[in-house]
C-alpha cells in the first residue's frame, strides 16, 4: 500500500467515524468495544498465520477452552475471573506446546489441505471434550464491575467493555515490541519471511514455531477469560470467533499485525451499526461475511498473491 | 467380455444390499439410511477434493437441497421423489453462480469461503419468517412413500449407487486426468492447454447437486426443515471424516469409511450421548497423521506392494 493510499484510507475511515459519532455517538461507542474483541482475538491467529504459516482452525476453540478453564478456575478457588485468566494462561500455553508437539509439527511438510483437515479436527475433538466433561449447558459467570456505565449528558453506556480495545492495544503493542527488539522475536520474524533461510543461518526454526504457536494459544486464551466475564458460554462458543478471526487476518493482509485492528474497526462499527436497526439484528452476520467474501475476492482479483 | 471376480463381487454386494430390508428391521434400515446420507456426502466432498479444493460448504449446499425439496412440495405441490431431483438441480445452480466468483479463490481462502457461504445460507433462511418459517422451520404434511420403510430404504439405495457410479465415472474418464493435473501441479496444467476454470466449475457444480439430493432426502424422509438441523456442522465433519478414514483420492475410500464411521457412531451415540462426535475429531486428526491413505490406501499398499498411492503424504517443499 502506498504512502497517499495509506492516508486516504485512514482520512476516510475517520470521517466516516466522525459523521457516526455525531449522528449516533453509541454506534461508535459500542462498535469500538465490539471492535476491540474481534481485533484481539484475531492477532494471535494472525501471528501464527504470518509466522508458522497455518490457518489454525482450532483458534475458537482455544478461546472456548481459555473460557471453560477460567469459568473452573474461578468457580472452584473463588477467584475473580481477571485473576484466573493468569494461571490459566499458563495452563493454555503448555497445551499449545502440547498441540504443536504431537499433532501440527508433524503436519508442517505436508501440503495445506492436511494442516487445514487436520486443525479442522482439532477444533472437533477441543470442542466435544468440554461438551463431553461440562455438557452443552450454557455457563455464566456474574461479576458486578461489568455492569459499570457511565453517563455523559444524556448518553449512557458501558465502560467496562472497553478493556476489550484496551486488551487488544497491548496485545498489539507487545507483539511488536517482540517481534521488532527482542532477539528471539526478531528471529521469528526471519523464520515468517523465509523458514529455510533462517534455518541455513543458525536459528532454530522448529522451536521458534513452538514458542509462536503456544504464545498465540495462551493470548486466545485470556481473550477466553475476558469473554467469559461478559457472555455465557458453552462448547460451540468458539467456532465463529475463527472465521470471524480468518476473515480479519485476511483482510489485512497476511504478516500485517496493526492492519488487523483496522479491519476489526470497520466490521465493528458496520455490525453495530446493522444491530442498532430494531428487526435487523439477525442479519448483522450475513452483512459480515458477505463484506470478507467481498474484500478477499478484491484482493483476489488484483492478482495479489494472499 | 471377461467377467472378473472384481464385477462378481460388486454385483453380490449391490444383490446384498437391495435384499438388505428383508433381513434386517427398522432399526438397521434406519442407520442404513444415515449411512447413505453421509457416504453421498463424503463422495461427493472426496470428488471435489480430487481436485486440490477442499471445500466445508458440504452443510450449506446440504441444507439448500433439504429447503428446496420441502418448499418445493409445500408450495407447489410437486410429489416428493421430484423434489428430490428438483433440489439437487437448484443447488446446483446456486453452486454455479457462487463457483464463477469463489472458484478464483485457492486453499485456505477457498476452504474458509465455502464455511462463509454455508453461514450465509442459514442466517438468509433464519431471517425469512414468512417464506422459509424462520427459526422453527417447515413441516410437511408427510413423508416420503407415506412412511413406507421399503421403498424409502431403496430410493435411498439408488440415490447411493448413482453416487458411487458418478465418482467412479469421474475417475475413469478424461476429466479424472485434468483433475489430477490441477492437483498435483496446477501452473503445469494451465501451461498444458487444460481449462482449469471449467474443469473447476463442473465438478463443484455436480458435487452441490448431489449434497442437494442428500438434502432433499433427509427431509423427505424426515419431514421436516429447520435451519439448525439442515445446516448443522455434523454434515461437514462426518463425512470428511468418513472420507479420510476410508480413504481419500478413490470412490471405494468414502463408500468404506462412510459404513465402517456410520455403523460405529451408531453404537456410540447409545452410550454416549453428550460428545460422542470427538470420535471423528480424532479419527480424523490420528488418520492424518499416521495413517494419510486410509483404509483404502492401506489395503492397496498391502495387496498390490504400490508404494505411491496418492500424493497425501508427501512432502510439499
Amino acid at each position: 500500500m502506498t504512502k497517499a493510499k495509506r492516508l486516504f484510507l485512514s482520512g476516510g475511515i475517520f470521517i466516516l467515524a466522525l459523521i457516526i459519532f455525531i449522528w449516533r455517538p453509541t454506534i461508535l461507542i459500542y462498535g469500538i468495544q465490539r471492535a476491540g474483541l474481534y481485533a484481539a482475538v484475531a492477532l494471535p491467529m494472525a501471528l501464527v498465520l504470518g509466522i508458522v504459516h497455518i490457518v489454525n482452525l482450532a483458534h475458537g476453540e482455544l478461546l472456548m477452552v481459555g473460557a471453560y478453564l477460567t469459568y473452573f478456575v474461578s468457580v472452584t478457588f473463588g477467584l475473580d475471573p481477571l485473576i484466573a485468566l493468569l494461571p490459566v494462561a499458563v495452563v493454555m500455553f503448555l497445551l499449545g506446546m502440547v498441540i504443536y508437539k504431537l499433532t501440527i509439527k508433524h503436519t508442517l511438510k505436508a501440503p495445506e489441505l492436511n494442516q487445514l483437515i487436520l486443525t479442522f479436527g482439532l477444533a472437533m475433538v477441543l470442542g466435544q471434550s468440554v461438551n463431553l466433561i461440562a455438557t452443552s449447558q450454557p455457563r455464566t459467570l456474574t461479576v458486578d464491575y461489568v455492569s459499570t456505565s457511565l453517563s455523559i449528558g444524556e448518553l449512557t453506556f458501558g465502560v467496562y467493555d472497553f478493556i476489550f480495545p484496551a486488551t487488544a492495544l497491548i496485545i498489539l503493542g507487545g507483539l511488536l515490541f517482540f517481534l521488532r527488539k527482542t532477539r528471539v522475536g526478531k528471529a521469528a520474524q526471519a523464520v515468517g519471511q523465509n523458514p529455510r533461510g533462517a534455518e541455513i543461518v543458525g536459528i532454530d526454526v522448529d522451536k521458534i514455531y513452538l514458542i509462536i504457536f503456544s504464545l498465540s494459544t495462551a493470548l486466545v486464551s485470556i481473550m477466553g477469560s475476558l469473554y467469559l466475564t461478559k457472555q455465557s458460554i458453552f462448547p460451540l462458543v468458539g467456532g465463529p470467533f475463527t472465521m470471524k478471526s480468518f476473515a480479519l487476518v485476511a483482510m489485512a493482509g497476511i504478516g500485517s499485525l496493526p492492519g488487523v485492528l483496522i479491519a476489526s474497526l470497520v466490521l465493528g462499527v458496520s455490525e453495530t451499526f446493522l444491530l442498532s436497526f430494531k428487526g435487523y439484528g439477525g442479519w448483522s452476520n450475513i452483512v459480515f461475511f458477505a463484506f470478507i467474501i467481498g474484500v478477499i475476492l478484491i484482493r483476489s482479483h488484483k492478482g495479489k498473491q494472499i | 467380455m471377461k467377467i472378473s471376480p472384481k464385477i462378481v463381487i460388486f454385483l453380490i454386494i449391490i444383490l446384498l444390499s437391495i435384499a438388505f430390508p428383508f433381513f434386517a428391521g427398522p432399526y438397521q434400515q434406519s442407520i442404513a439410511k444415515n449411512v447413505i446420507i453421509y457416504m453421498i456426502l463424503a463422495l461427493s466432498w472426496n470428488m471435489l477434493l480430487k481436485t486440490g479444493q477442499i471445500s466445508f460448504g458440504l452443510a450449506g449446499f446440504f441444507g439448500i437441497g433439504a429447503y428446496a425439496s420441502v418448499l418445493l412440495s409445500l408450495k407447489l405441490g410437486i410429489p416428493p421423489i421430484l423434489t428430490i431431483v428438483l433440489g439437487g438441480i437448484v443447488t446446483s445452480l446456486v453452486a454455479s453462480a457462487m463457483g464463477m466468483i469463489i472458484l478464483r479463490l485457492r486453499a485456505m481462502y477457498f476452504a474458509i469461503t465455502t464455511l462463509a457461504l454455508g453461514e450465509i445460507f442459514r442466517v438468509i433462511i433464519h431471517n425469512v419468517p414468512n417464506f422459509a418459517g424462520g427459526a422453527h422451520g417447515l413441516i410437511l404434511p408427510g413423508v416420503i412413500f407415506d412412511g413406507n420403510g421399503l421403498y424409502t430404504y431403496w430410493l435411498f439405495l439408488g440415490a447411493a449407487l448413482f453416487s458411487i457410479g458418478l465418482s467412479y465415472y469421474f475417475d475413469k474418464s478424461k476429466i479424472h486426468l485434468a483433475l489430477t493435473a490441477i492437483r498435483d501441479n496446477e501452473t503445469t496444467a494451465k501451461v498444458r492447454g487444460i481449462d482449469i476454470f471449467k474443469y473447476l466449475l463442473i465438478v463443484f457444480t455436480i458435487t452441490a447437486g448431489m449434497q442437494g439430493i442428500a438434502g432433499g432426502l433427509y427431509a423427505q424422509s424426515f419431514g421436516f426443515v429447520t435451519p439448525e438441523s439442515s445446516f448443522s456442522g455434523d454434515f461437514i465433519l462426518l463425512p470428511i471424516a468418513m472420507a479420510l478414514l476410508g480413504g481419500i483420492y478413490t470412490t471405494a475410500g468414502p463408500v468404506v469409511g462412510a459404513i465402517v464411521l456410520g455403523v460405529i457412531s451408531e453404537y456410540l451415540k447409545l452410550y454416549i450421548p453428550y460428545g460422542h462426535l470427538i470420535v471423528y475429531g480424532l479419527i480424523i486428526v490420528i488418520v492424518i497423521l499416521f495413517m494419510p491413505n486410509g483404509i483404502i490406501g492401506a489395503l492397496y499398499v498391502k495387496i498390490d506392494g504400490r508404494k505411491t498411492f496418492g500424493k497425501v503424504d508427501q512432502p510439499n517443499e
